[in-house]
C-alpha cells in the first residue's frame, strides 16, 4: 500500500515542480515585454510613457534577477497567489479564474459523469449482440471522432442561428444579473444546453467504446466460461462482465481527463461560454501572460489532484489492487 | 515458418471484413482527393477569385470565403496539411512509442521502473495547456513544428501498449528456444517479436495518425497552428471569426469539420476492423 | 455506482450556481429592454477598473459617462464646446486662464469646483500618472477666485494643451485626496464617484451597468437629457458574436470591425451606419507602412519612391474591406484635416500607384533582375527579400499584407508577408529589427500636431519604452524643429500652422519616412430596433460621432445619448 502510493505521490509531485517550472518559464523567453504590451494598449503620450514604463517594471517585479523571480514565483504559489493579470490590471488573476470556475464546473462534471453513464450501459448493450453492436459501434466511433468544437458550430447553426430554439453565446441573458431567481436559472439553463450536449455527444461515444470492447474482453475471460458452463444465466454472467469492466473505465476517466479539458477549452470558445478554457483563449488574445500562466497551472494542478482521488477510488473499489498490496509487502 | 501461412489468413480475413474495406476506402479517398486536388485547381488558397460569401455553385464547388476565396481549393490544400500532421505527428509520436515501450517491455527492472514513470509524468499532464504556453509565446510556428508538439505529448498512448505486448512476448516458447539457440538479441528482436508485433504496431500507429489529427485541428482552431499555409481547423477558425455561421456560410464550416470526422472515423472503424483479423477471438461477435 | 455518481452531480450543480450567482448581489437584477441601450465594442474583457487614469484598462465609459472633462471636441467641424468649463483663453503668451461653470455636483451631490480641477491636475505632479509629463511645461497652476484658474507655462504648447482640455478627467478632491499614491496611479477605483450623465451600477463578467444619473448637472445648465436609463456594455467575446447580438437587435450600438455588414445593411436587419454608402464610417485613424531607414535597400530613398508606385492600395479598400475604408491621400492626413493639405505639394510630390513608374524608378537607380527571378537584387547584387510583419489574428491586416506583397512583386519588389504574435510584432517595431510593418497609431485628434509628432518622433534612442511612432527612425533635425514649431504655434493662427504644416509635407513627401496606405473607419453599426435617431451624415440628423471606444465621449458621442429616441413597440 506505501509502495503503490509512494510511487503515485513521486509521480505527481515530479510533474508539479516540471510543470510549475515550464510555466513560469515559458514568459521569460518571449521577445519583448509584458509592460511593452501594457503601454501598447494605452495610447499614452510619449513622454509620459517613458515614466509609467519604469513605474510598472518595478509594480510586476520584472526588475529583479531572474532566480529572484522563479523564487518569488514559488513563493506566491504557496500563497495561492498567481500574480495580477495585465489585461484586467489591477486584478489580481486568482479572482479573476473563482469567478470562471464555477461555470467549468456546471459544465464539465455533469458532462463528464453522465456521458460516462450513458456510454457504458450502451456500450453494454452493443455488446449483448452482433445486430446492436453493428449499429450502436460505428456510430460511436463516429462520435469519437467528431472534433468538440466542429459539433458545437453544428449545433449553435443548426438549434441557434437556423431554428432560433436556444441562445448560442454566453452563461446567461444579457439583460440579467445573476441572483436566486427562476427566471436567471431559467437563463443559465437554456445557456447551458448546447456547449453541455456538445462535451457529452463526443465523449459519450468514446465510452461506449470502450465499454464495448472491455466487455467483450470480459465475456471472453475464463471465469465467464466457467460460469456459463455452470448453467447460470446469461444476464448474471454479463452483469459480473460488467463491473469488472467498470474498473479499467475508471482509470481511463482519469487518463482522459487531460484530453477532455482541451475538449472544453474548444468547446467554450465556440460558445463564448466565460469557464477558464475561454479565459485562456482571451489571455492569449490579450497577450496577459501572468493569466495565461495562472491559468494553465491552475488546470494542471486540477488534473492532478483529480488523477489522485480517482487513484484512491480505484484502491477502494478494485480488491485486487488491495490484495495485490498485501502481497507485495 | 509460421509466417506464410500466417499471412495468408489475415489477407483471407481483410478481404471479408467490411469495416475494414469500407474504412480504407473512405480514407483513400480523401487522400486522393489531397493528392489530385490542388493539382485540379486553378487558384492558391489565400488567391481572391469571387465576390464574396458566394455559396456553392457549379464554378465553385464549395462556394467562396467572405474574403472571396475558393473553399474548395482551400479545403484541398487543407486536406494536405491535415494529413501530413497526421503522418509526420502520428508517425512520430509511435516511433518513439516503440521505443521506450519496447524498452521497458524487454529490459524490464529499472528501465522499466524508470520509463514507466516517464510515461505516466506526460500522459497526466493535459498536453493542450502546456501546449498553449509554449506555443502561444512563439513567433513563427510551422507545421513540422506542430507535429513534433503533438508527437511529444501523444507517445505515452503508443508506448503503454507497446509494452504491454512486449511483456507478453516475451516470455513466449519461440523467444526463449531463440535465446537458448544462442541467437543475438538483436536478431531476436528483429527476427522472433517484431513480426509478431506488426499488426499491433499498425493497429497503434493508426491510432496515433488519427489522435494527431484532431489534435492539430484543435490547434488550429484555437489560433495556435502554422502562421502559414492553410489546414482544415484554421479554416474552422476563420470562418468562427468572419461570423460564418451568424451569416448562414455552412459551405464554409462543415466541409472541413465532416471531413475530419469522416477521415478520424474512418481510421478507427479500420483499426476495428484490422483487430477483428488479427485477433481470432473478436471474430466471433 | 449510481448513488456516488448522483451525489457528485448534485454536488457539482449546486456549486456551479452558486459559484455564479455569489457574484456581488446587484439592485436590479432585470433590465427593461426599452430603457436600456446596449452598447459593445470597446471591452476586451470582463470590466476591472474605473481608474480614469489609467488608460487602456478602464471600463467603457469611465471617462465620458462618469468622469468628465473641461471641454468637448468636436473633430468634425474642429469646435470646442465649454462642459465643466465655462471659457478658457490665453491671456498672455503663456499664460492660460479657465473659467469654470457655476452650479457643477458631483453624483455624490458635493459641488465641483475650481480646487477640484486644481487637486486632479496636480496628481500627476505628485505621483506618475498617464499626464504627468504635461508638469515639464506647465510651471504652476493659480486659483485667481472660486471660478478662474490660471496655468502658468514654462513655455506654451498650444497644440498640445488643447489635447488636455478634452482628454483630462477632473475626479473628486474630496475622495481621491484620501486615497495613497499607489492606489490613485494603479488602483482599480471601483465604485467611481464622478460628475457625469451616469452613474456606477454594476457589472459581472459580461457587462457593465450604468445608470442614469437624474442629478446631472448639464440638464439645468445645457437644457441636455440623456435618453437611455441603462446603457450596458457587453464584453466582445468575439466579433461573431457581436455581429449576431447586433443583427437580432440585441446590441443597438456596436464599434467593433465587422466585416460584411456593407451588405448586412441591405438584408433587412434595422441596421444603420454614419454614412449610408461607402465608407460607411467616419475615418478614425491612418494605417501606414513603417519602412526600416536603418536597413539596405530601405535606406535608399529610389528604393522607397519605387515601393510607394508599386503598392496597390485600391485593391486592399474594395477588396480586403469591401469599400468599408478608403485610400489615404498622399500626406496621411484624416479628410476631417483636409483644409491642412497643402495641394500644390501634394500635386507635385505626392504618390500615387502607379507600376510602370515604380519600375522605371526602380531600373534607374541600378536595381536590376541579375539572376532572372522576378525580383530585383540589390545593387551589389545580394538578394532582396522584405518581411512585413503584422500581429497574427488580425485578419484583415493580415489579408492587406497579403495584396501588398502581390502587388509589388508586379513590380520586381519581393516582399514576404508574416505574422508573428502580437508580442514579437510590437518588439520588432519597437526594437528597429523589422523591415516593414502595417501600424495605425496616429488617430483623430483636434490637431494635425499629433499626427506630424508621430511620423517625425524625435527621442529616436527612446523609442523602446514611450512608443512614441518613427519606428523607422528617420533622422531629420529640421523636420523635428518645424514639429516643435507647430506645437508652439496658436490654434487659432490657422495660416501660420499652414506654413508650418507645408514645409513638413515637402519633407514627407520628399523623403518618404513612412507611406501612408488607407483610413481605417469609426467603426460604428447600430440597430434601430429600439433606439432611433442615430448620428448621421444626412442633413438635418445630428453629427455626433457614435463611437464608445476610449476618449470619444468627449469627442460628442455623449451628446448622441441625449438624441437617441426610445422606438415604440408594439
Amino acid at each position: 500500500m506505501r509502495r503503490y502510493f509512494g510511487r503515485k505521490l513521486l509521480i505527481y509531485a515530479i510533474t508539479f515542480i516540471l510543470a510549475v517550472t515550464v510555466d513560469w518559464a515559458i514568459p521569460r523567453f518571449m521577445p519583448g515585454n509584458p509592460v511593452e504590451i501594457l503601454i501598447a494598449r494605452a495610447g499614452l503620450k510619449a513622454e509620459s510613457a517613458k515614466l509609467i514604463y519604469s513605474y510598472y517594471m518595478k509594480a510586476f517585479g520584472l526588475n529583479v534577477p531572474i532566480w529572484r523571480q522563479y523564487l518569488n514565483f514559488w513563493i506566491a504559489l504557496f500563497h495561492g497567489d498567481l500574480g495580477v493579470s495585465l489585461w484586467l490590471f489591477p486584478q489580481p488573476v486568482m479572482k479573476i479564474i473563482k469567478q470562471a470556475v464555477p461555470y467549468d464546473i456546471l459544465l464539465l462534471v455533469p458532462a463528464i459523469l453522465l456521458s460516462w453513464l450513458a456510454g457504458n450501459k450502451f456500450g453494454a448493450y452493443a455488446a449483448r449482440s452482433k445486430w446492436l453492436d453493428n449499429t450502436i459501434s460505428p456510430l460511436a466511433y463516429i462520435l469519437q471522432a467528431t472534433p468538440y468544437m466542429w459539433l458545437g458550430m453544428l449545433l449553435a447553426w443548426l438549434c441557434g442561428v437556423r431554428l432560433h430554439l436556444l441562445p448560442f453565446s454566453g452563461a446567461y441573458s444579457n439583460a440579467m444579473m445573476p441572483s436566486f431567481s427562476w427566471s436567471f436559472v431559467w437563463s443559465l439553463l437554456q445557456h447551458w444546453i448546447l456547449p453541455f450536449a456538445s462535451l457529452f455527444i463526443v465523449q459519450f461515444g468514446g465510452w461506449a467504446i470502450g465499454m464495448r470492447n472491455m466487455i467483450i474482453y470480459e465475456l471472453e475471460a475464463d471465469y465467464s466460461h466457467y460460469l456459463e458452463a455452470l448453467g447460470a444465466p446469461r444476464k448474471l454472467v454479463r452483469s459480473y462482465a460488467f463491473h469488472n469492466a467498470l474498473l479499467p473505465q475508471i482509470t481511463g476517466l482519469a487518463l482522459q481527463l487531460g484530453a477532455i479539458v482541451g475538449g472544453a477549452l474548444a468547446t467554450e470558445i465556440v460558445f463564448s461560454y466565460p469557464g477558464i478554457g475561454f479565459l485562456i483563449l482571451q489571455a492569449i488574445q490579450n497577450h496577459d501572460y501572468f493569466l495565461l500562466q495562472g491559468s494553465c497551472l491552475f488546470i494542471i494542478i486540477g488534473v492532478l489532484l483529480a488523477n489522485f482521488l480517482i487513484d484512491l477510488a480505484y484502491v477502494l473499489v478494485d480488491p485486487r489492487t488491495r490484495v495485490g498490496m498485501q502481497g507485495e509487502e | 515458418m509460421a509466417q506464410p501461412r500466417k499471412q495468408n489468413e489475415a489477407l483471407y480475413f481483410m478481404r471479408r471484413n467490411a469495416k475494414l474495406q469500407i474504412g480504407v476506402a473512405i480514407v483513400f479517398l480523401f487522400i486522393i482527393l489531397a493528392l489530385v486536388g490542388p493539382l485540379i485547381t486553378k487558384y492558391q488558397p489565400r488567391d481572391y477569385v469571387a465576390p464574396g460569401a458566394q455559396p456553392p455553385s457549379s464554378e465553385f464547388w464549395f462556394g467562396t470565403t467572405s474574403f472571396g476565396e475558393d473553399v474548395f481549393t482551400q479545403f484541398v490544400y487543407g486536406l494536405r496539411s491535415t494529413f501530413l500532421v497526421g503522418m509526420v505527428g502520428g508517425g512520430l509520436g509511435t516511433l518513439i512509442g516503440i521505443l521506450i515501450g519496447f524498452t521497458a517491455g524487454y529490459r524490464g527492472g529499472i528501465a522499466d521502473e524508470v520509463l514507466n514513470m516517464l510515461t505516466n509524468i506526460v500522459l497526466v499532464v493535459p498536453s493542450l495547456v502546456v501546449l498553449l504556453i509554449v506555443a502561444a509565446y512563439l513567433e513563427v510556428r510551422g507545421l513540422v513544428f506542430e507535429s513534433v508538439y503533438i508527437a511529444l505529448f501523444s507517445w505515452p498512448w503508443a508506448a503503454r501498449a507497446i509494452r504491454a505486448q512486449t511483456f507478453s512476448l516475451r516470455s513466449r516458447d519461440f523467444v526463449d528456444l531463440g535465446r537458448l539457440s544462442g541467437m543475438k538479441p538483436l536478431k531476436i528482436i528483429f527476427t522472433e517479436i517484431a513480426p509478431n508485433m506488426m499488426s499491433y504496431l499498425l493497429l497503434t500507429f493508426i491510432l496515433q495518425f488519427g489522435g494527431a489529427i484532431l489534435t492539430a485541428a484543435t490547434l488550429d482552431f484555437i489560433g495556435l497552428g502554422p502562421t502559414e499555409g492553410m489546414s482544415l481547423g484554421l479554416m474552422m477558425n476563420n470562418a468562427t471569426t468572419y461570423s460564418a455561421i451568424m451569416l448562414h456560410m455552412w459551405w464554409w464550416f462543415i466541409p472541413p469539420g465532416l471531413a475530419i470526422m469522416a477521415i478520424v472515423g474512418s481510421l478507427y472503424i479500420t483499426n476495428v476492423g484490422l483487430d477483428e483479423v488479427f485477433n481470432p477471438k473478436l471474430r466471433e461477435m | 455506482m449510481r448513488r456516488v455518481v448522483s451525489i457528485l452531480l448534485v454536488l457539482a450543480l449546486l456549486t456551479g450556481v452558486l459559484g455564479v450567482t455569489s457574484v456581488a448581489a446587484a439592485a436590479t437584477t432585470e433590465f427593461p429592454r426599452s430603457q436600456t441601450l446596449y452598447t459593445g465594442g470597446k471591452q476586451w474583457g470582463p470590466p476591472s477598473n474605473w481608474n480614469p487614469f489609467m488608460t487602456g484598462n478602464y471600463a467603457t465609459g469611465t471617462i465620458g459617462l462618469c468622469y468628465e472633462t473641461l471641454f468637448l471636441y468636436d473633430p468634425l467641424t474642429a469646435k470646442f464646446t465649454p462642459w465643466l468649463a465655462s471659457s478658457g483663453k490665453w491671456t498672455n503668451s503663456t499664460t492660460y486662464r479657465l473659467v469654470l461653470r457655476p452650479g457643477l455636483t458631483w453624483s455624490d451631490g458635493k459641488a465641483l469646483t475650481v480646487d477640484d480641477v486644481k487637486f486632479t491636475i496636480e496628481l500627476g505632479k505628485k505621483t506618475t500618472l498617464n499626464f504627468s509629463s504635461l508638469w515639464s511645461w506647465l510651471t504652476s497652476i493659480t486659483k485667481v477666485n472660486s471660478t478662474t484658474l490660471d496655468f502658468k507655462f514654462k513655455t506654451a504648447l498650444y497644440q498640445e494643451w488643447d489635447n488636455y482640455l478634452y482628454n483630462l478627467p477632473i475626479v473628486p478632491q474630496h475622495i481621491w485626496g484620501t486615497k495613497s499614491l499607489t492606489d490613485v496611479a494603479t488602483g482599480a477605483n471601483d465604485k467611481p464617484v464622478g460628475s457625469g450623465a451616469y452613474l456606477y451600477n454594476t457589472y459581472d463578467q459580461t457587462k457593465m451597468v450604468w445608470e442614469k444619473n437624474v442629478n446631472w448637472w448639464a440638464t439645468k445648465a445645457l437644457k441636455l437629457s440623456v435618453a437611455p436609463k441603462y446603457i450596458i456594455d457587453l464584453v466582445n467575446t468575439s466579433n461573431e458574436n457581436s455581429l449576431g447580438l447586433v443583427l437580432q437587435g440585441q446590441e443597438d450600438l456596436n464599434n467593433n470591425y465587422l466585416p460584411g455588414i456593407s451588405t448586412l445593411l441591405t438584408g433587412g436587419y434595422a441596421l444603420h451606419t454614419y454614412y449610408p454608402s461607402a465608407p460607411y464610417n467616419i475615418a478614425a485613424n491612418t494605417a501606414w507602412l513603417d519602412i526600416n531607414l536603418q536597413k539596405k535597400p530601405m535606406s535608399d530613398l529610389a528604393f522607397r519612391k519605387a515601393l510607394a508606385y508599386g503598392i496597390n492600395v485600391a485593391d486592399i479598400v474594395s477588396r480586403d474591406y469591401n469599400n468599408m475604408v478608403q485610400a489615404s491621400d498622399p500626406t496621411g492626413l484624416l479628410p476631417m484635416w483636409n483644409k491642412y493639405v497643402d495641394q500644390a505639394v501634394v500635386k507635385k510630390l505626392g504618390i500615387t500607384y502607379n507600376p510602370a513608374k515604380a519600375k522605371q524608378v526602380l531600373a534607374a537607380a541600378g536595381y536590376k533582375d541579375v539572376n532572372h527571378d522576378g525580383y530585383v537584387e540589390n545593387k551589389d547584387g545580394t538578394k532582396i527579400a522584405l518581411k512585413l510583419i503584422v500581429p497574427n489574428g488580425w485578419s484583415d491586416w493580415m489579408a492587406a499584407a497579403q495584396m501588398i506583397s502581390k502587388s509589388a512583386k508586379t513590380v520586381g519588389i519581393k516582399i514576404v508577408a508574416s505574422y508573428p504574435d502580437f508580442n514579437g510584432y510590437l518588439d520588432a517595431r519597437l526594437k528597429g529589427t523589422f523591415d516593414l510593418a502595417i501600424d495605425n497609431q496616429a488617430n483623430v485628434s483636434n490637431s494635425p500636431w499629433t499626427y506630424y509628432h508621430f511620423i517625425f518622433y524625435d527621442q529616436l534612442k527612446d523609442i523602446p519604452t514611450t512608443q512614441g511612432g518613427n519606428y523607422g527612425r528617420y533622422n531629420n533635425k529640421t523636420a523635428f524643429a518645424l514639429v516643435t514649431q507647430l506645437d508652439k504655434t496658436k490654434t487659432t493662427d490657422l495660416a501660420a500652422m499652414k506654413a508650418v504644416i507645408s514645409k513638413l509635407q515637402t519633407i514627407q513627401l520628399t523623403d518618404l519616412p513612412m507611406i501612408p496606405l488607407w483610413y481605417n473607419g469609426m467603426w460604428a453599426q447600430m440597430s434601430t430596433t429600439y433606439w432611433t435617431n442615430w448620428p448621421s451624415s444626412v442633413a438635418g440628423k445630428n453629427h455626433n460621432l457614435p463611437v464608445t471606444w476610449n476618449g470619444y465621449w468627449n469627442m460628442t458621442a455623449i451628446l448622441m445619448l441625449t438624441q437617441l429616441k426610445a422606438v415604440k413597440q408594439p
